[in-house]
């Protein structure tokens, strides 16, 4: 046996601990080769949506590189530390210093090796799935498979300078330098811990404060309560599980009653001494799952904002033409024939559209004729409005204005063509989207509508007008390839910020629509590899920690069973001893998500009317599933392996 | 020729409680000798012999291995010192649950980069004056108590040491495992000249030996040298433990007169 041999067999040997390790590395090394897989596609075009993607994929890699980074620093240091034994061992018949260098070095680089090349290769084997995905989402006709060397030099590269780093910094972990402390093992000290009762009740407090904040919070408050909550919340967790937990244990076996009836008194004992061991992994556990799952929310909300895209662009295509427009024919022309040529019914309507100054507020108002209103309103189904001379209706350009403007009553007149209006009413329903008309829009009666012969101050008589081009189309996600080229330049024109020689405004809500839809897809997609991956981490630091213990937890069941314990009885035990591992950490990243996105919900609120609730419900929902799932995985090993002669 | 010279050996533990371990001890080990320490349980047995293989500090004194004081070494010299001088037996054995009854065996020659033909050749002497050719490529956790102590004794061997510490040897063995491993032992410091230091509580452990020193409160208590029948030896050394159960001054007023 050489000594890259000693090295071989300590890995291949303790498969079984390195197993969910490996496991988590992998998936992480195939995720990071499937987004390079995304960015070095050779048929990706610099369209905004697949550039989205791209940097979306960029910045999941970057993501999971540090995030990665941080699992195999924490998974190494506490595999080191449950090894001091061995390595006392080894110490003591003579191995240097230098020598346990090399020998940890060789085994990274040995799994480091295993799994970049194992993620790597799965990575490949599932690319074409992933590409299919990937082209449903962003509606391209083909993605196909590729070979390019790209890929997988960077991945490999990624993961290979990954893993010598923690080669490099792994071997400080082992902490004590004496051979004497070495070994007598890391996992002997077993004794309760000793929990503050003054911590015990600030992790309590912080807690509650957290949620209390969280719960109050209001859109003043929201960007200071950003700064404080997750600080206070995240400290408040470490507390509870370091001083809280063992503190409340202790309330529990001090009542005899409570304590020393059937299983308890072996379970409860159980729980106290393992919990000193695994209060920082339940802290790390719950964190990085609270993590995934505020990602996965997040996304899942902006899903919802498409929601209420509809009912705020209630128009298929938008075409406005401003004075001295001498493309207007031929662009309607043009819209027209690509409508009839794709087959998509459709009614135009054309408004014309008069601006003054409002003498209540002193705004710029548009004018619509109650004529035109209507024939838009018909067209799309609305119910039409009525008014009389001298009477004005509000236009709300939002859900939020309509509800706004409700009961709002104003006196105004129009002062370049001293029109006198009240308002009385609102328009039920946004007719035109935000932005394609001033905020301030009303409806006026065709004389009223008439009498305006002046144009808005510091215009030429008539120049102040315009026309509104509306398109009610019945298919209106159809609308993908109408009027590309005025999208084009309206988009170039926003880029450059230079609108001269552009005396027109088109807007295409359709392609708008799918285009969020399918970015907002792209994003939650790669959010969930990513929170998958977290997940998948999380859960292979509570392997780890049961693995490790296994040797001793044997022995403690077999001793039980000899003393008369009852299959059933065992099975209650892990049961009790399993389910606050996997759950508690579980039910903590559970409650503070929740907290997060009830002031998450007022954020949305500020920024777009959306409930979240419903996206929350099936994504938290969905990971608690896959949590009972490997629970029950990991139990069905646990137990094989307890009862193993 | 003196292999190991322990002179005034002093080791306090400092703590809540400031602890003699080890007080003002003072003894030497001729080479080929097999010496057996023992005491009463915190008598500083398991300290001295710890002293001994330097993973633990002396407070003061002097502690010469082969005319090496290895406490003056660096961390570096006092590995490669250990992994060359030294062999060690354990009472829990410490052999690696992962490699094999060979890989265990050849561990130290591994660590010392020994050529693999050298090695397979020492592994099957070793092997076979053990007993242990049919177990080679057997895990730890398959072979029996007895076994693996020979394995570590096995490999505290195969690198022909200068001086073998075991701590308890026969403490986690039945009596027949016991007899084959302390029979190993005295073989291996008569026939190779190894000099064996072991602490043990059991007097028939002890009684394999060349010599017994006796230990209490860290202090010398009294040493006997062996006979040729172990029977008798055996008897003295059941003498000196009487006397060492109860308190000195006891022993004193009933036995002197």
């Amino acid at each position: 046996m050489t000594f890259r041999q000693l090295a071989y067999h300590n890995v291949f040997r303790n498969r079984r601990n390195y197993a969910a390790f490996f496991l988590a590395s992998v998936f992480s090394v195939m995720v990071f080769f499937v987004c390079s897989m995304f960015i070095f596609h050779p048929l990706f075009e610099k369209d905004a949506l697949q550039l989205l993607a791209i940097r979306g994929m960029m910045i999941a890699e970057v993501v999971l590189y540090i995030f990665t980074l941080f699992f195999l620093f924490y998974s190494m240091s506490a595999f080191l530390q449950a090894r001091s034994k061995e390595f006392g061992v080894l110490m003591h018949l003579g191995m240097t210093k230098k020598q346990l260098n090399k020998l940890i070095f060789f085994e990274m680089l040995i799994i480091g090796a295993v799994s970049t090349v194992t993620g790597t290769v799965f990575g490949f084997a599932f690319s074409k799935f992933f590409f299919m995905i990937g082209r449903e989402i962003m509606e391209l006709d083909t993605l196909p498979l590729y070979v390019s060397w790209e890929p997988f030099l960077l991945t490999i590269v990624a993961f290979a300078s990954l893993f010598v780093i923690i080669s490099f910094v792994s071997v400080g972990f082992i902490r004590t330098k004496r051979v004497i402390d070495l070994l007598q093992g890391f996992w002997k000290v077993e004794e309760e811990t000793k929990s503050s009762t003054m911590l015990a009740i600030m992790g309590i407090v912080f807690l509650t404060v957290a949620y209390i904040f969280a719960v109050n919070v209001s859109d003043e408050t929201v960007y200071y309560i950003i700064f404080i909550v997750p600080p206070l919340a995240t400290f408040g967790t470490y507390l509870f599980f370091t001083h809280t937990l063992s503190f409340l244990l202790g309330l529990c076996k001090r009542k005899k009653k409570v304590y020393w009836k059937k299983t308890r008194l072996v379970s409860l004992a159980e729980a106290t001494v393992k919990l000193k061991d695994s209060a920082q992994m339940f802290f790390i556990v719950t964190i990085v799952s609270t993590v995934a799952f505020l990602t996965v929310g997040t996304l899942a909300s902006f899903m919802s904002y498409t929601g209420d895209f509809r009912e705020t662009n209630p128009l298929g295509l938008i075409y406005i033409s401003f004075d001295g427009n001498e493309q207007e024919a031929e662009h309607i022309e043009r819209l027209t024939s690509q409508l009839t040529s794709e087959q998509l019914s459709y009614d135009l309507v054309e408004l014309t559209v008069k601006r003054q100054t409002s003498e209540a507020s002193g705004n710029d108002v548009d004018i619509l004729s109650l004529s035109e209103f209507n024939r838009l309103a018909t067209a799309l189904d609305f119910e039409p409005a009525q008014l009389v001379q001298g009477e004005g209706m509000f236009v709300p350009f939002s859900l939020d204005s309509a509800k706004e403007l409700e009961n709002v009553s104003v006196d105004t007149a129009l002062i370049e063509s001293d029109v006198p209006l009240s308002i009385r009413s609102t328009y039920p329903h946004v007719v035109f989207p935000i932005h394609t008309l001033n905020i301030n829009t009303i409806v006026v009666s065709d004389a009223d509508y008439e009498a305006i012969n002046q144009p808005l101050v510091g215009y030429e008589s008539g120049s102040s007008n315009f026309t509104y081009y509306a398109f009610d189309i019945l298919n209106w996600t159809e609308t993908m390839n109408i009027g590309n080229r005025l999208t084009d330049t309206m988009y170039e024109a926003a880029d450059t910020a230079d609108f001269n020689g552009i005396d027109y405004f088109f807007e295409n809500p359709g392609a708008d629509y799918r285009w969020f839809k399918s970015s907002f897809a792209l994003l939650l997609f790669i959010g969930v590899m990513v929170a998958a991956v977290f997940l998948l981490a999380a859960g292979s630091f509570i392997y780890f920690k049961l693995y490790t213990g296994l040797e001793r937890d044997r022995k403690q069941y077999k001793l039980l069973t000899r003393m008369g314990m009852t299959d059933k009885e065992l099975g209650k035990i892990v049961n009790r001893q399993l389910i606050p591992q996997f759950f508690l950490p579980w039910v903590i990243a559970l409650l503070h998500s929740a907290f997060a996105f009830i002031s998450l919900q007022v954020v949305w609120d500020e920024f777009a009317e959306l409930s979240i609730l419903g996206e929350m419900a099936i994504v938290l929902g969905g990971f608690t599933i896959a949590q009972i799932l490997y629970f029950f995985l990991i139990r069905w090993r646990y137990v094989a392996h307890l009862q193993a002669p | 020729m003196t292999v190991v010279e322990i002179d005034e050996v002093t080791k306090v533990y400092e703590g809540k409680v400031t602890h003699r371990a080890v007080n003002q001890l003072s003894f030497t080990v001729e080479k080929g000798e097999f010496l057996a320490v023992m005491g009463p349980s915190g008598s500083g047995k398991t300290t001295l012999l710890n002293l001994i293989s330097t993973i633990d500090s002396l407070t003061s004194g002097e502690i010469l291995i082969d005319g090496v004081n290895p406490h003056l070494l660096d961390k570096n010299e006092l590995a490669l010192f250990r992994r060359r001088e030294m062999g060690f037996v354990f009472q829990d054995f410490n052999l690696l649950q992962m490699l094999t009854v060979e890989e265990n065996l050849v561990l130290p020659l591994t660590l010392d980069y020994f050529p693999v033909d050298e090695m397979a050749k020492r592994v099957l002497v070793i092997a076979e004056r053990l007993g242990l050719t049919l177990l080679l490529h057997k895990k730890p956790n398959e072979i029996s108590g007895g076994e693996a102590q020979r394995t570590a004794i096995g490999r505290a061997l195969i690198h022909q040491p200068a001086i073998i510490l075991a701590d308890e040897p026969t403490g986690n063995l039945d009596s027949k495992s016991s007899r084959d491993v302390l029979e190993i032992l005295s073989h291996a410091a008569k026939e190779d000249e190894t000099t064996i230091i072991m602490v043990t509580h059991d007097p028939i452990a002890a009684s394999y030996c060349d010599r017994v020193l006796f230990i209490k409160d860290g202090e010398f208590f009294n040493e006997i040298y062996g006979d040729e029948r172990r029977q008798t030896f055996y008897q003295r050394i059941l003498n000196v433990l009487s006397l060492l159960g109860g308190s000195v001054n006891d022993v004193s007023t009933t036995r002197l007169p």
